[in-house]
């Protein structure tokens, strides 16, 4: 997925000589390619996380069509009044890629660890919230969000994952991507929709990835009407991210499924170790989730 | 009828405003008139028709709770009416208290500090990579400077030669809970924009000829400039200068009727 962020924004810079890509010197190897096609367009920025997304907002005010770049732990998190006031406020067309969010810096810790940036977007008004499982899936929600007229966030997580889907989906609408005849879906967003689905092919349940957050889109309300049980599998807090967004739903419309929550537990990483391991602390590594699904699963029949 | 931007004509609106919505930040409105007035007089360049036509220069205020120093050269724009004045703070009325983007004239939202100058450095980058000619000003406060994005954008500013950029500082030596002196020592001033890569000019704040002849001189820079005005908060009503308490107290009528009496006609 790496690989293809890398293009989208080379092409991006490419195909309009307005769009400027700006990071606070983060992101490595990842401008390679778009600054050496358009280095014009690329700006490191410096560490100044706050004053690079006021930036954003002054050159998007003279017209052109900034790409802000960081981690998710300081794009959104430390820059958030930012985003409110400098972008949201005004409705501007900025796109935010919040990079490694979730538990991707394991072995860094709390500093890098990203677990409430869906949570702090979804209250401002105006923005949009995306978070795209593959590279597909990713050039779709990049599309989207370079058509906006309004800020956008692009949430994304472990890139290492296998692609969930074979073709680009052509909205941004909630998919089923495993779909059998069973009265129970586990319903996921980016870096854990790739295990979602190679669970419930396993355990012979459907499966359904949601890559756009906020706004909620209406195939969401038609997947989540058709299930007795949907479990809700996230690499974020269960306060404020998907979970959040589907029992909201769920309420609002008065649909019928239980939902069970799969997502990180409220505390920081105790002890180092890999990815896997991080998540273990939550409970939702790949070996515990079949052990996991199927305790909630049993519980949400009795 | 032509605007009239002699800084008394602006204290009145200001007291005006600040009576009929019972608001309080006269002082910190009132120690930047002049800047305010010289811009509006003789530098910006703008349509007076329309406060939104894009080859406007910007005039960006960062330090938001000087809001009404600009809504009075507004008035006498006629980009806002006198019922607007005398319904400040009103129910349903449009003008807040702070400066907002949606505002024709006002270009940022802020009131949460160090927000309008990174902001400003974003739109003067923005010109000067697109070869367009318009300047931008921002108007910080002294306490303003406080904060961290503040220094950041200085140091970009400078870093990215932003000769677009100008930084009026309304040094009025105070922040809200007291002296910037006792507070967080900020002298000598423009020694650290210089040593950050400005060019820099001092002068008492409330001297239109000597902040005339600063916005002129520093024109012809080739770097980012500040202008480090040294003002008096509450400036023109002797009972508000440099009295803090000016900061959170509403006019009664008595005070309005003194106040508007001491500015004279």
């Amino acid at each position: 997925m790496r690989n293809s962020l890398s293009k989208f924004i080379t092409q991006a810079a490419v195909e309009d000589p307005k769009v400027r890509v700006l990071s606070g010197d983060h992101g490595y190897a990842l401008f390679d390619e778009v600054r050496r096609a358009r280095p014009a367009q690329f700006m490191n920025v410096g560490v100044a996380e706050q004053a690079m997304v006021g930036i954003a907002a002054g050159m998007c005010r003279t017209g052109l069509k900034p790409i802000v770049y960081g981690l998710a732990a300081f794009v959104p998190i430390r820059v958030l009044e930012q985003i409110k006031l400098d972008v949201c406020r005004s409705s501007l067309p900025v796109i935010f890629l919040g990079d490694g969010a979730g538990l991707v810096y394991s072995t860094l810790g709390a500093s890098h660890q990203c677990a409430e940036d869906v949570a702090c977007l979804r209250p401002l008004p105006a923005i949009s919230i995306y978070a795209p499982a593959d590279a597909f899936e990713l050039d779709t929600v990049f599309r989207a969000a370079r058509a906006s007229a309004g800020p956008s966030y692009i949430r994304l997580g472990k890139s290492d994952r296998p692609a969930v889907h074979a073709v680009r989906p052509s909205t941004t609408d909630s998919l089923l991507i495993h779909d059998v005849a069973s009265d129970t879906c586990i319903i996921s967003m980016g870096s854990m929709t790739a295990v979602a689905k190679q669970m419930a092919t396993d355990l012979k349940i459907c499966a359904a990835s949601v890559f756009q957050i906020k706004p909620t889109t209406p195939s969401l309300k038609k997947i989540l009407s058709r299930f007795r049980v949907v479990l809700v599998l996230e690499e974020h807090s269960r306060y404020g991210g998907l979970f959040s967004t589907i029992t909201e739903l769920t309420a609002d419309e008065a649909i019928r499924p239980r939902v069970r929550s799969l997502s990180l537990g409220e505390h920081f990483s105790e002890r180092c170790g890999s990815y896997q391991h991080a998540l273990s602390e939550h409970g939702i590594a790949d070996a515990q989730l079949p052990g996991r699904v199927k305790e909630l699963l049993g519980g949400a029949s009795s | 009828m032509k605007p009239d931007f002699r800084p008394n004509r602006l204290r009145r609106h200001v007291l005006d405003m600040a009576f009929f919505g019972q608001s309080v930040h006269v002082p910190c409105a009132f120690s930047l008139v002049e800047i305010v007035s010289a811009l509006y007089a003789e530098h910006l360049k703008y349509d007076p028709k329309d406060p939104a036509a894009s080859t406007r220069d910007r005039l960006v205020l960062s330090k938001g709770h000087g809001v009404m120093a600009l809504y009075a050269a507004f008035r006498e724009l006629g980009w806002i009416e006198q019922r607007d004045i005398e319904r400040y703070f009103h129910d349903d009325s449009r003008l807040f208290g702070l400066s907002e983007a949606d505002v024709p004239g006002l270009e940022v939202t802020s009131g949460s500090l160090g927000h309008g100058l990174p902001i400003a450095t974003g739109m003067a980058l923005g010109f000067k990579q697109q070869n367009q000619s318009q300047r931008v000003y921002c108007i910080v406060g002294d306490g303003e400077l406080n904060e961290g994005t503040m220094w950041e954008s200085i140091l970009i500013a400078a870093h990215h030669k932003l000769s677009n950029l100008t930084i009026i500082v309304d040094a009025n030596g105070f922040q809200a809970m007291g002296r910037i002196e006792d507070i967080l020592g900020l002298e000598p001033l423009a020694d650290k924009f210089k040593s950050f890569g400005f060019d820099a000019f001092e002068c008492d704040g409330h001297d239109l000829a000597r902040l005339n002849q600063g916005f002129e001189l520093l024109k012809k820079s080739t770097r980012p400039q500040v202008i480090i005005a040294r003002t008096i908060k509450g400036r023109g009503v002797s009972f508000m200068e440099n009295d803090n308490v000016w900061h959170y107290t509403r006019l009664t009528k008595e005070s309005h009727a003194q106040a508007l009496a001491e500015l004279g006609t």
